[in-house]
């Protein structure tokens, strides 16, 4: 297979004229991530017509906050944690709309086709919204390590906060999840 | 598959011994239920050079099942663009690798099988999500023809990867009906029934008819066509045993170009006639691509060669038969290198395992990039230290070359930190050593199988060193190993 037609630095160039008001730039970019947005929302909402939706959502994220990109990162890394951020934005609506018109519960995954990424796992969603309550900042770097897999020098980067930090609030985050999951004792 | 002669000789050896000891002692025969009419060998085509010992993907154990060794695939595959529906017919001459009653193999869950035979006989069969289970008597090294009746409408599946370029595998139809595929780590399964992992590689024949004047292409050789009665027939040889990611299909309204290499490899180009204006002077970049090629890694490993552009923004190396997006990256002359390289390494050596996909794209990113720095009239240090920028990343992102995150396959973790790691024993083992090597390899192993449990052996017998660290540290580390 080809390797991606755009490197990391060649996708961060688009990515600044778009972010700089070029519409033409900004179109090439949103064709060019959406496969990967598809895919990081895939990871997190198990049902593809779900995935669709938060993609969908997480590319009109993507045309109208890049000004919120500070070009800190990489474009990609920023795109991931909008994309995540929609996909729960996605369940959070999906959840409200089952239980307003008392439809049956999202359908849980199949436990033996249950990935062994924890993306794929409803339940971690939803302690992610219990979490979220008391301790919203512990969401987002155990969001990206848990579920996107990053690297704590990269959410440390993207979080804007020290690494000791972020290794603390996941460890504290990671304490707090685990009860909630499902499977655990 | 280290030696072919070698399964020859166990497939004759138990086929004569069979009715006196059983075959090797674990072979029992159930009484009353031999298998029937076993293909002879004497009878049988030489499919012999198909002999694979298939196993258990361990980054993606789901698809394919080793019971089955795939020997030749007989596709007969219609394809109505109105109505969207394939309809298959399919004979699979296999090996069964254990004696059971019941084996497996991969098809998409949309198209529905209307009937299963067994060596001319109907048999039960379950068609359970992809998995189509067979029940049918089966004598480990026995040989047997399995015949599937299917139709529907084929759909792509998800594809584990996070890249920019795919999202889905496998039978794709676009809003005019015109169909491709690509299929890597996973995705032939959409279109036939098949033993969807790479350690099984097999011959195919395929026939492909659609109404005219649109045509289908697939891999190999075209042996004949015929437009009769508003169809347009194609049949397609494969000489040589393809693993199944490396298949290719596609229907639509495709002109053949003509071309050929410096060295008389005879070269197809199938483009629809509203394609960009770029695809072709990108596609007349092959035979120089070839030639250069011949030059570093010997002789052209196939008899034919071929590009179908299809409505895709990736490029993948199918093989002899190149499938290509119609994009101006997908058609670039260093695209259309990147994939000929892969008929040496990935096509004719493909690994047995997706754990090792790195061996196929390390070196394609390596001959990429010397290619590039002809090209630029540059060292290709400068090219190896541009890409070594932001390895870093890559394996931040998807792990480490040989030990990657299975939900992003295809990463530039398995390109470029490989191909770093290829300069670097270039520059420990000099020019001439290490070219030598690059061109042994393929040669060895042609049409094999073969793991890193036998390449790095191999590279260090070759290299007479102790390479163990050094590959350890480029293709299991989490960073960056310093370079020379």
């Amino acid at each position: 297979m080809t390797t991606e037609g755009l490197t990391p630095d060649e996708t961060d160039e688009l990515a600044r004229r778009a972010r700089d008001g070029d519409r033409g730039a900004l179109e090439t970019l949103l064709s060019a991530v959406r496969p990967r947005t598809l895919n990081v929302c895939r990871g997190v909402l198990p049902h593809s017509s779900d995935a669709e939706d938060a993609c969908q959502e997480a590319l009109l994220n993507v045309a109208t906050k890049i000004g919120q990109w500070g070009g800190r990162g990489r474009f990609t890394t920023w795109l991931h944690v909008v994309a995540v951020n929609s996909a729960r934005t996605t369940y959070r609506r999906l959840k409200n709309q089952a239980v307003a018109t008392d439809t049956p519960q999202l359908e849980r995954p199949d436990p033996r086709t249950t990935s062994v990424i924890a993306g794929t796992r409803l339940d971690l969603l939803e302690a992610m919204e219990t979490i979220e309550r008391e301790h919203p900042q512990l969401v987002e770097p155990l969001l990206l390590r848990d579920v996107y897999g990053m690297s704590y020098e990269e959410i440390a980067q993207q979080v804007g906060a020290p690494l000791g930090t972020i290794k603390a609030q996941i460890h504290h985050g990671r304490k707090l999840v685990r009860p909630l999951l499902r499977g655990t004792p | 598959m280290r030696n072919p002669a070698r399964h020859t000789l166990s497939v004759l050896a138990c086929a004569g011994a069979l009715v006196l000891t059983g075959c090797s002692g674990d072979a029992e025969p159930a009484p009353g239920a031999a298998p029937s009419e076993p293909v002879t060998p004497e009878a049988a085509p030489d499919y012999d050079v198909a002999l694979s010992e298939p196993v258990e993907d361990s980054v993606y154990p789901d698809v394919g099942d080793p019971s089955v060794d795939a020997l030749h695939y007989d596709l007969d595959l219609t394809w109505d663009p109105d109505a969207r529906v394939l309809t298959g017919e399919q004979e699979l001459t296999f090996r069964a690798t254990t004696t059971g009653d019941t084996f497996q193999l991969d098809l998409g869950e949309p198209l529905e099988v209307t009937e299963v035979t067994f060596d001319g006989e109907t048999v039960d069969f379950e068609h359970v999500g992809k998995d189509l289970v067979v029940t049918a008597p089966v004598t480990a090294d026995e040989r047997y023809v399995l015949g599937v009746d299917y139709a529907g409408t084929p759909e792509a599946v998800p594809a584990p990867t996070m890249r920019g370029d795919f999202s889905d595998t496998g039978f794709t139809i676009t809003d005019t009906g015109e169909t491709w595929t690509m299929q890597e780590p996973f995705g032939a399964y959409t279109w036939y029934a098949v033993n969807d992992q790479p350690a099984d590689k097999a011959l195919y024949d395929v026939e492909l008819s659609v109404p005219s004047p649109w045509v289908g292409v697939a891999n190999g050789e075209l042996t004949d066509r015929d437009d009769e009665d508003g169809v347009t027939t194609t049949t397609w040889h494969l000489a040589e045993p393809a693993a199944s990611y490396l298949t290719t299909v596609a229907f639509g309204d495709f002109e053949m170009t003509e071309d050929v290499s410096p060295s008389g490899v005879p070269i197809t180009y199938w483009v629809q006639p509203d394609a960009p204006a770029h695809v072709m002077p990108g596609l007349r970049t092959t035979p120089a691509a070839i030639a250069w090629l011949e030059e570093k890694l010997g002789p052209y490993p196939f008899d034919t060669f071929g590009t179908v552009v299809v409505d895709s923004d990736s490029g993948m190396e199918t093989q002899t038969m190149v499938t290509l997006g119609d994009t101006d990256y997908t058609t670039s002359p260093a695209v259309v290198l990147h994939e000929l390289a892969h008929q040496w390494y990935g096509d004719t050596v493909t690994p047995d395992d997706w754990r090792d996909v790195w061996m196929n794209e390390g070196m394609a990113m390596y001959l990429q990039g010397m290619w590039q720095a002809d090209q630029d009239r540059r060292p290709v240090d400068a090219v190896m230290d541009e890409w070594a920028r932001f390895e870093d990343e890559e394996r931040a992102l998807a792990g480490p070359p040989a030990d990657y995150d299975p939900q992003s396959f295809g990463s530039g973790n398995i390109y470029y930190g490989p191909a770093l790691m290829w300069h670097e024993l270039r520059q420990r083992i000099g020019d001439d050593e290490f070219f030598r090597i690059m061109r042994a390899w393929p040669e060895e192993r042609t049409n094999t199988n073969a793991g890193r449990d036998d390449y790095l052996p191999w590279l260090e017998e070759q290299t007479g060193r102790e390479l163990s660290a050094f590959f350890d540290a480029w293709l299991l580390g989490k960073r960056t190993p310093p370079r020379g």
